[in-house]
């Protein structure tokens, strides 16, 4: 049954966390949604458009494969594992400016939520996130009986600062997801600043793990990284992947930032925990992605928002809202339940929109693909909702 | 896409095997989790011996498969690199498809299967599950030790042991019984690490009736990662007992015959039940996309393992018999490692140190078997024909460690 999101708020108590996060969160996992939507588990066909997964469509880019390549050809002799993992984790540190000791890479981000909520909540101290937000953290504290506090956004789908300070009073860990999945939208550096400083003197004993996932590509020129905090205090992680912007989902890498006190208690959940249990191919491309100057996530910034313009343009030429989007995806007002609209268009041969409650009778999120792909798929939803909407009108 | 993915595999199918090999089966891993065990302990940092400059080192420390993997696999990872940027459930196989040809396999179902990164989220996996302060875990000792590290440090679990067996350093399965009531967790490595033996399919049969009369609700983890060099008719896999009873669970791993420590991918079965309990801890899209295309190809090339488990049959006979004519035993091994009894010329340590020295790696310290048995994994022949010339130089009674540069 879906609840109204003031429905939620107002149960989102600590008594009722397991009920909220089966009922919303914890039902989420991508891979495990699309299993049941695809019960003959049939790979992805050809010439069938994948947007449901915020994956970069583009893909790691040259310099990465090309590395790769050189490694399988046995044109350069890679380095001992755990040179590997060492060499990615100083990598990532002079790159952000930052020490080895303030890093902590991870299979994909995903490890790196999942130590945080395990390391820094309890029976007592709740975990605290948007509804809706990016599931892990939430799915993860109910596995292991931890609590789950919602709070709910703001009216433009933001996360709502002043609700989230009230709510992480006493709290353990705050799940600052910004840009915010799936909502697409962010808040400005300014104001996530202000939030830090608040929750410093509100509730200091309060770890907040901001998971800039989305962080390269955000336009809105209010925008920085959060790291020179994290680095600084202790109750701030900044969680990064390679799954997004640098296009290596495929590869399981992410990690953390962070005071090298924090790094120290997230590093025993955490399976590489520095020692180099994660993949080759992974940890030697994300170290050749990192290394790399700033055109490429430039590019695949400009490149995204390019796309994201025209998407945005042929919604709103239609009368449907997107928020203001800062993400590889879109979260879009379309009037009809995602189900019925995700049907229709993996009918037609595109990949789009699972549930995101409690928005999942009106809202579809959206992931970006290329200017081709996109230019595609709106011919799949112009035909697909063009018929929803004129049922819904007779 | 379709351009790049042309591109690259026109560039890639003429790949010299031997690199690519190399850099996928990532030898050391299993040291260094070591080395993360005891400082996550407190103890001192082991730190890995140096080679002299110029000396072309022999890693056998570590039981990867000196090879790699075979060319089906590598071929299957080339295939993989236009879809570095999809997800594991968007991926062509998917993780799922993974899931079901290991079910085919082991005539399961998928609900019997669960992967991990490498076998080590699985063991870890099963100790969350079964483990808590009340509820301990019981192994033989020695054994792998990275469950009982995790367990203890992370989950203040208590540890019962029982040494293994005196003169075999088989793991002594009744030893264990009085421990069992009550414990949430047995865990045996069959064969076992670091001793190399096994026990029969038989004796693995009884143990988990008997466990479970005596203690019905614990569990038993069975870690299978040596199977495929198994030669002794009398092991068999635990799989269809574990597929078929409540709390058994079997680990694989792609580390060791399939040469592929630096993919990570591991599997678990059990009863669909235990198998849910297992798969609610599992990291979502936790296995990596190359690796799950590398390992399919790979189950479906089941002639490339036999042919590895002959070929380290051939090295682990040339072995063993070069340290019998030194005058040192070694356990039945049943693996791609040996465990010699050098007690009476040295430790391991002393041992470890002088053929360093020469350029060969040896394992590193198995308490409380230290003092006398060394762990020697087993190279290929090539390697293993140059480190038995420096076995013969270090254990020479009398011999110092600073003798000549090895070969």
């Amino acid at each position: 049954m879906t609840l109204s999101r003031r429905t939620f708020v107002q149960t989102a108590g600590i008594g009722a966390g397991a009920a909220l996060t089966s009922s919303i969160w914890g039902r989420g996992r991508e891979n495990s949604i699309w299993s049941a939507i695809e019960p003959d588990l049939q790979a992805v066909e050809r010439g069938v458009i994948c947007i449901a997964s915020n994956e970069n469509p583009v893909g790691p880019g040259k310099a990465v494969l090309d590395t790769l390549r050189s490694l399988l050809e046995g044109g350069t002799r890679p380095g001992r594992y755990s040179n590997q993992a060492g060499q990615l984790t100083e990598a990532i540190a002079a790159h952000f400016k930052v020490k080895p000791e303030n890093v902590l890479v991870s299979e994909g981000s995903t490890e790196i939520l999942r130590a945080a909520t395990q390391v820094f909540t309890s029976k007592t101290k709740a975990l605290v996130g948007t509804i809706p937000t990016y599931e892990e953290c939430a799915g993860y504290a109910e596995l292991i009986g931890h609590p789950v506090k919602g709070v709910s956004l703001d009216s433009a789908f933001k996360i709502d600062l002043d609700k989230m300070a009230a709510a992480a009073k006493g709290a353990g860990l705050v799940f600052y997801c910004n840009p915010n999945n799936p909502t697409a939208t962010y808040v400005g550096a300014k104001a996530t600043r202000g939030f830090l400083a608040k929750m410093s003197s509100s509730s200091p004993d309060t770890t907040i793990l901001i998971d800039e996932a989305y962080f390269d590509y955000v336009t809105n020129p209010d925008h920085e990284t959060h790291i020179p905090v994290a680095v600084e205090n202790p109750r701030v992680i900044v969680a990064r992947t390679f799954s997004k912007a640098y296009g290596m989902a495929g590869l399981r890498q992410g990690y953390a930032i962070a005071h090298p006190d924090t790094i120290k208690a997230l590093r025993p959940w955490v399976a590489s925990g520095g020692t180099g249990s994660l993949n080759v191919f992974g940890m030697a491309a994300a170290t050749v992605a990192i290394a790399q100057d700033s055109t490429f996530t430039t590019n695949e910034r400009n490149r995204n928002k390019a796309v994201r313009d025209m998407v945005t343009k042929w919604f709103s030429d239609r009368g449907m809202k997107p928020t203001d989007c800062q993400a590889n995806f879109m979260f879009v007002d379309i009037g009809t339940p995602a189900k019925a609209f995700r049907e229709a268009c993996r009918a037609k041969g595109v990949m789009v929109a699972r549930d995101f409650p409690p928005f999942e009778k009106t809202h579809a999120r959206i992931t970006l693909g290329t200017m081709e792909e996109m230019t595609k798929a709106v011919q799949v939803f112009g035909e697909v909702l063009g018929k929803k909407t004129s049922t819904a009108a007779a | 896409m379709s351009v790049s993915r042309r591109g690259f595999l026109q560039g890639l199918r003429l790949g010299q095997n031997a690199h690519a090999a190399a850099f996928l089966a990532a030898r050391g891993h299993e040291e260094l989790m070591a080395e993360a065990q005891q400082g996550r302990q407190g103890g001192a940092r082991m730190s890995r011996p140096n080679l002299p400059p110029g000396v072309e080192g022999i890693r056998i420390s570590s039981n990867e498969n000196p090879l790699g993997p075979g060319k089906a696999a590598i071929d299957a990872i080339l295939g993989k690199f236009p879809e570095a940027n999809r997800y594991p459930f968007n991926s062509t196989p998917l993780d799922a498809d993974l899931e079901i040809l290991i079910a085919k396999l082991n005539s399961a179902k998928r609900e019997n299967v669960v992967l991990g990164v490498g076998s080590q989220e699985l063991l870890k996996n099963a100790a969350r599950v079964f483990l808590s302060p009340t509820k301990h875990l019981v192994i033989p000792s020695p054994t792998y030790g990275d469950p009982a590290g995790f367990a203890q440090n992370l989950m203040k679990v208590t540890l019962k042991t029982a040494p293994v067996a005196e003169k075999t350093l088989r793991t002594d399965l009744s030893a264990l019984l009085p421990h069992v009531k009550g414990a949430g967790l047995v865990y045996l490595c069959n064969p076992n690490n670091p001793t190399a033996t096994i026990n029969s399919a038989q004796e693995i049969k009884d143990f988990i009736a008997e466990v479970k009369k005596q203690s019905p609700t614990t569990a038993i983890l069975i870690d299978e990662a040596y199977c495929d060099y198994a030669t002794d008719p009398s092991f068999q896999t635990a799989i269809p007992i574990a597929i078929t009873t409540p709390g058994v669970v079997v680990a694989r791993t792609f580390s060791k015959a399939y040469g592929m420590a630096g993919v990570r991918i591991g599997y678990a079965l059990g009863d669909t039940a235990t198998i849910k309990k297992m798969s609610a801890y599992r990291m979502p899209y936790n296995v990596n996309t190359f690796g799950v295309a590398a390992a399919v190809a790979s189950l479906k090339d089941p002639q490339h393992i036999k042919e590895e488990s002959a070929r380290n049959k051939a090295v682990r006979d040339f072995t063993v018999k070069a340290l019998a004519d030194m005058g040192y035993t070694s356990t039945d091994s049943q693996t791609n490692f040996i465990f010699a009894d050098i007690g009476k010329t040295m430790t391991a340590a002393a041992f470890r140190e002088g053929c360093a020295a020469k350029g060969v790696m040896v394992g590193r310290d198995f308490p409380p078997l230290e003092k006398q048995w060394a762990r020697i994994s087993l190279g290929t022949m090539e390697e293993m024909q140059k480190a038995t010339d420096v076995f013969r130089s270090v254990l020479k009674p009398g011999a110092t460690t600073s003798s000549g540069k090895g070969q």
